[in-house]
């Protein structure tokens, strides 16, 4: 009980109403204002992971989207275990220190660099030739697919490398990885829900992928897989990459008071 | 957003209500078949004609509407594996068992946001905090949650602001997708940040206030409640339980 009642300050019980009105309003924001096919809905879920531990962290994601339900929304209420995962996810995150900033030489940022374009293409290259999407029997992408696969591919290889090299923090590396890692997570967790409750759409622009998917012949589960393995990668390292920015932006000694802030501000250089 | 009680339902205790929505989630998501949710729309829909609401309904079964569109047509037309041919249009084929899918599917989805919005309607979040902490919630779970829902409006109130500040200072949020996701961190940092310096004054004045005492706070204004909702809440509680078992058993098997 100790670890779980460690987790739970008075500043963390003041974070997570804030964090769970974070994840609202931005994603609302995000959006109607930008008007961009990704979600956002995550920011202040991962933030109380980041800094408060996994339970606070999950606890935020399962608030957020049954109040988000009880407030108007259409159907994320049963999403709440994915979000709930996702906090949990972040909290582990936060135990392993990853969001923490670590300066580096040069030559180190460069191998850095180029590691992580190699492991996106790693990524998505199972991605291009899963027996899941390609083997007709099972399901199969229309071709269109694998080329913006690709494309986006290089994009976020091209966007992390610069992101490492300009920023000269290896941390960059490994927040490209946990939020690549979480979206695959979230994924699968997701299309049993989307297949199950709601005949495996979400009524968002991402529904174009599940028609293209089933229009291929793959069946509903796969098909809603497909769109969440497509979508929730992108989704969760831009999510994550945002918690990093603001994170590197609050002063150490607000990060510091947080149950997880030790392993958040890491040594101080000068 | 306080109501006066008027009329049956909005007078139950508020933990009846809550009890009330989330079997009727539970059992339009999970029972199958079209009679089950058939069931749940029309028992819902008493309780609304019952609130005299009407209205107020319209914005939470809007909110459903993309969905139900992006269902009826995907499933309709592109339900994998489905051979029963009932219409032809161009290249696409309609199903007769793909429609079968998205209807219920449909019905479902109705019936559960309307029983959201019962609750979100007729039950007064702090009435809700109330009876829950007085049952033993705990005052930190019924701060969080009450202060979400403050937090809500004021932080949208406040991403509005952001947003029109940042466009304000040359933000492009019409362009090309790129500069659109560049638009990000300039929305969220700011938020963020703002919300987060929040905290700590949050906290020391929750700490002024002895929010950490380990004694229960002293309820001030009783909900009523009455055996028969009691009893209700228990029998309602192990019928979904039972149908939930029976249906993943395959024991239930409805039309």
């Amino acid at each position: 009980m100790g670890w779980i009642s460690g987790q739970f300050t008075t500043r963390t019980i003041v974070l997570i109403p804030i964090a769970i009105a974070i994840n609202i309003s931005l994603g609302f924001t995000v959006q109607t204002v930008l008007k961009l096919p990704i979600y956002l809905d995550s920011i202040g879920t991962i933030l109380v992971g980041v800094l408060a531990g996994p339970i606070p962290g999950a606890l935020t994601g399962v608030l957020s989207n049954l109040i988000w339900q009880v407030l108007g929304g259409s159907n994320i209420g049963p999403f709440a275990v994915t979000a709930g995962v996702i906090g949990l996810l972040a909290g582990l995150w936060g135990y392993l220190g990853i969001y923490r900033s670590r300066p580096a030489s040069p030559n180190q940022l460069i191998v850095a660099a180029v590691i992580a374009a190699v492991i996106i293409g790693v990524v998505v290259f199972p991605i291009l030739n899963n027996r899941a999407y390609t083997d007709p029997n099972i399901g199969g992408y229309p071709s269109w697919v694998f080329g913006a696969i690709v494309v986006i591919g290089i994009l976020a290889a091209v966007m992390v490398a610069g992101f490492i090299l300009l920023r000269r923090d290896l941390a960059g590396f490994w927040v490209a990885i946990a939020g690549v890692l979480t979206g695959i997570v979230a994924a699968f967790v997701s299309a049993p829900i989307s297949a199950y409750v709601f005949g495996g759409v979400t009524g968002s622009g991402v529904d174009v992928i599940v028609a293209a998917l089933r229009q291929g012949g793959s069946d509903v589960i796969h098909a809603s897989l497909g769109q969440g393995l497509f979508s929730d990668p992108i989704d969760k390292t831009i999510t994550s990459f945002v918690v990093f920015i603001v994170l590197a932006g609050l002063s150490r000694r607000i990060v510091a008071r947080f149950p997880n802030g030790e392993r958040l501000i890491g040594e101080i250089v000068d | 957003m306080l109501r006066p009680p008027d009329g049956f339902y909005r007078r139950l205790n508020p933990v009846t209500k809550l009890a009330i929505a989330l079997c009727t989630a539970v059992l339009a998501f999970v029972v199958r078949g079209w009679s089950p949710p058939l069931a749940l729309l029309v028992g819902v829909g008493l309780i609304v004609a019952g609130t005299h609401l009407g209205r107020a309904f319209l914005p939470f079964v809007l909110a459903t509407l993309p969905l139900l569109a992006s269902i009826l047509l995907i499933n309709t037309f592109l339900y994998p594996g489905a051979t029963d041919t009932i219409l032809v249009i161009g290249p696409l084929r309609a199903t007769g068992s793909g429609l079968t899918v998205a209807g219920q599917a449909s019905l479902r989805i109705l019936a559960f946001a309307l029983s959201v919005a019962v609750f979100a309607l007729t039950t007064p979040t702090d009435d809700l905090l109330a009876d829950l902490e007085r049952r033993g919630m705990g005052r930190r779970g019924s701060f969080v949650i009450g202060s979400a829902f403050q937090a809500i409006p004021r932080l949208a109130t406040r991403a509005r602001e952001v947003a029109d500040s940042q466009r304000a200072r040359g933000l492009d949020t019409e362009g090309s997708a790129w500069r659109r996701i560049r638009g990000i961190v300039p929305l969220a940092g700011p938020l963020i940040t703002g919300a987060l310096s929040e905290v700590e004054e949050r906290a020391m004045a929750l700490e002024a206030r002895a929010f950490s005492a380990p004694r229960r706070r002293a309820t001030i204004r009783p909900m009523p409640d009455s055996r028969v909702q009691r009893i209700g809440r228990w029998l309602l509680v192990g019928i979904t339980l039972a149908l939930v078992l029976a249906t993943f058993t395959g024991r239930l098997a409805l039309p």
